[in-house]
């Protein structure tokens, strides 16, 4: 008994030690949540935080996963508008990593801190989506993280000259029925992007889509371009996934579909898709997006959150993060960041699909109710 | 007056003894069933509505044609390969082959939904392990592989799950039968299959029965099999539901697509029961 309680003791001596000896090491913690795929995750444990941290001796980045697509964004925001409702001072996330349309949410439900005038690099930023998310105004909330664009990935030993446009690729279609392949609305973005791209073809409304202002009537003139898309589905596979197009891709069941860019340059860096594989941007253009850092209106260490969203936009961990590990095209402007860039590097990324196709053809996603609309559309009118 | 005293108290500790069970059933069952069943009658700005049917209808009346057509179609398989299971462990004479189906056909048991869904996908691919296998052995051309990632897939996946959990029970009956009938029906001469379906298949009914309601049951909640398996449309209603939720926020027609799911098993439900009722009151 005796003995016993000398080890408690002991060992709580050892753990008050413990915890008192901790914060010497690390007074500040910087928590940091992102959504999407674990590759986000490990962009910022990997990469960035000890990067950050061997800058700021006595700061630590937790960095915490969300989940994968727009319901990763979702939990950041329902989280943060939880504090908010609770009344909270202090908000327990200092950075996040979200999607466009949870941005353009957080801003309108006031979550949002306003800093990129307060950094250096918010001055290198030049695309239209760091000032509006959506159709929401986020000027000054918001800094890009990377952008990301679909295209149209084909074999290139079978396709000499792939489609240039949604025109091309129907007639394509018709010639080599079930050889494309797309993953429908319900398994991912890749094909949400293919069927938003073919309303931006075909339904003549392109501009008020992706600006507003937002018209309730305008789904009920949306019939034909939905039943040619049905008659178009005629001739083609459907894939389990954005994943899923790549993967029936390389086992050759399918010799076209649409893909994410930065999936499509890691999965060949990486052996898993065979370089014969190729990307062409179609005309008129399919949609990109990009994720955004943010910090929260009343996050704990918010000078720190600045500094270390400026250091994650800085020309220099673009270059070498962004672009060189993960093939995200940069969220700063391209050309702040090419002189951070080997030659090889940097034309890597543009090496299938051109800064000009980049300008001219990749597009934004509709605003968010018309995205709603063309998504509920697809699932009434194409699959039912 | 002492003796209803204790007896009141006795009856107070009964309740009490007995209401953690109800609180954990009411609060994890019985209310968000309630509410699920409220939220799909309740429209956006409240008050309520049956608009929440209609959308579920016109989008995706197919889907609910489809989830009936495969669950049916899988239970019916999953009874013919149960009774052919239990049968043949039953009736059979090669000791060897019957011990090796008995330590076989459980394996399945133990295999998640999720898990049997990767399987297949890459078994069952065009391109797959088991098209493969048909054009290395010459049985195919590559040419003519065709992939089984379809509705086929879905009901292949089920049979493959969801047989061996009515084979267990089925076989249990089996086994615990009088073996003298089967015996004496031997002894007159009849075939094993004349034995299996008019002597013994008629005895374990209920048996039968209640693992394929039971199997209807649990196929009708498998989200990870359609969703892996099954890219094209139509597809089954969980993927509906986990889209409405995921994509739209838009908890009334996901719960509207429950109601319509409650609605089958309720059907199935109710034929257990009346089992249950004729059993003496025993589900």
């Amino acid at each position: 008994m005796k003995r016993l309680s000398q080890i408690t003791v002991g060992a709580m001596a050892g753990a008050a030690i413990g915890l008192t000896g901790m914060p010497a090491q690390a007074q500040t913690t910087l928590n940091v949540l992102t959504a999407g795929s674990q590759n986000m995750v490990d962009y910022v444990n990997d990469y960035l935080a000890p990067l950050f941290e061997s800058q700021n001796p006595g700061v630590k980045v937790v960095v915490a996963g969300t989940g994968p697509g727009a319901s990763g964004s979702q939990k950041i925001l329902e989280k943060l508008d939880a504090q908010k409702k609770a009344g909270k001072e202090v908000w327990d996330v200092d950075v996040a990593v979200v999607h466009q349309q949870q941005a353009g949410q957080m801003r309108e439900a006031d979550l949002l801190g306003k800093f990129r005038d307060d950094i250096e690099t918010g001055a290198l930023v030049t695309r239209d989506t760091a000032k509006n998310a959506l159709g929401v105004d986020v000027d000054g909330y918001v800094m890009p993280m990377f952008h990301s664009q679909t295209a149209i990935a084909y074999n290139s030993d079978l396709v000499s000259t792939p489609p240039a446009s949604y025109d091309e690729l129907i007639d394509w279609t018709k010639a080599n029925p079930g050889q494309f392949g797309y993953n429908g609305i319900k398994n991912g973005m890749s094909g949400v992007s293919f069927v938003v791209g073919w309303m931006y073809a075909y339904s003549g409304e392109a501009d008020v889509l992706a600006k507003g202002p937002y018209d309730p009537s305008l789904k009920d003139t949306w019939g034909g371009v939905l039943s040619d898309l049905k008659a178009f589905n005629e001739n083609i596979t459907f894939t389990p996934g954005n994943a899923g197009t790549l993967d029936m891709l390389n086992r050759g069941e399918i010799v076209m579909g649409p893909v994410w860019v930065d999936m499509f340059y890691t999965w060949q860096a990486d052996g898993r898709i065979p370089p014969n594989l190729k990307l062409k941007l179609i005309g008129p253009g399919m949609p990109g997006q990009p994720m955004y850092y943010i910090t929260p209106a009343k996050a704990e260490n918010a000078d720190l959150a600045r500094k270390f969203i400026a250091l994650a936009t800085s020309p220099d961990v673009q270059a070498e993060g962004i672009v060189k590990r993960f093939n995200w095209y940069p969220g700063i402007d391209a050309n702040f960041v090419q002189d951070s860039l080997e030659p090889a590097d940097w034309n890597k990324l543009f090496a299938d699909v051109s800064p000009e196709d980049l300008a001219t053809k990749g597009k934004a996603f509709p605003i968010g109710p018309f995205f709603t609309d063309i998504r509920e559309a697809y699932e009434q009118q194409v699959q039912n | 007056m002492t003796s209803t005293a204790t007896h009141g108290r006795a009856r107070l500790l009964a309740l009490l003894l007995v209401s953690p069970a109800l609180l954990t059933v009411g609060l994890l069952f019985v209310y968000p069933l309630g509410f699920s069943l409220v939220t799909a009658f309740t429209g956006e700005q409240g008050g309520w509505t049956t608009a929440n049917f209609v959308k579920a209808f016109d989008f995706y009346s197919n889907d609910i044609i489809f989830t009936v057509v495969i669950v049916v179609l899988s239970t019916i398989l999953i009874g013919l390969g149960a009774i052919a299971i239990g049968g043949y462990l039953t009736l059979g004479e090669h000791p060897v082959a019957v011990a090796i189906l008995k330590w076989l056909y459980r394996w399945p048991l133990f295999i998640p939904f999720i898990v049997a869904g990767q399987i297949m996908r890459t078994f069952l691919a065009k391109n797959g392990l088991m098209n493969n296998i048909f054009v290395s052995t010459g049985l195919l051309d590559p040419l003519q592989t065709t992939s089984l990632l379809d509705w086929r897939g879905i009901v292949i996946t089920f049979v493959w799950k969801q047989t061996p959990f009515v084979a267990l029970l089925v076989a249990g009956a089996m086994a615990s039968l009088d073996r003298s009938t089967i015996e004496a029906a031997r002894n007159l001469g009849a075939k094993r299959m004349r034995i299996l379906f008019e002597i013994i298949v008629p005895q374990i009914l209920p048996t039968i029965v209640i693992g394929l309601i039971l199997s209807f049951v649990i196929m009708m909640s498998v989200l990870s099999v359609p969703l892996m398996i099954n890219a094209q449309t139509p597809t089954m209603l969980t993927v509906d539901m986990a889209f409405r939720i995921n994509a739209y926020g838009d908890y009334g027609v996901a719960n509207a697509l429950g109601f319509i799911s409650y609605l089958m098993t309720g059907v199935v439900a109710w034929i257990y029961l009346r089992q249950g009722v004729r059993q003496g009151g025993a589900p």
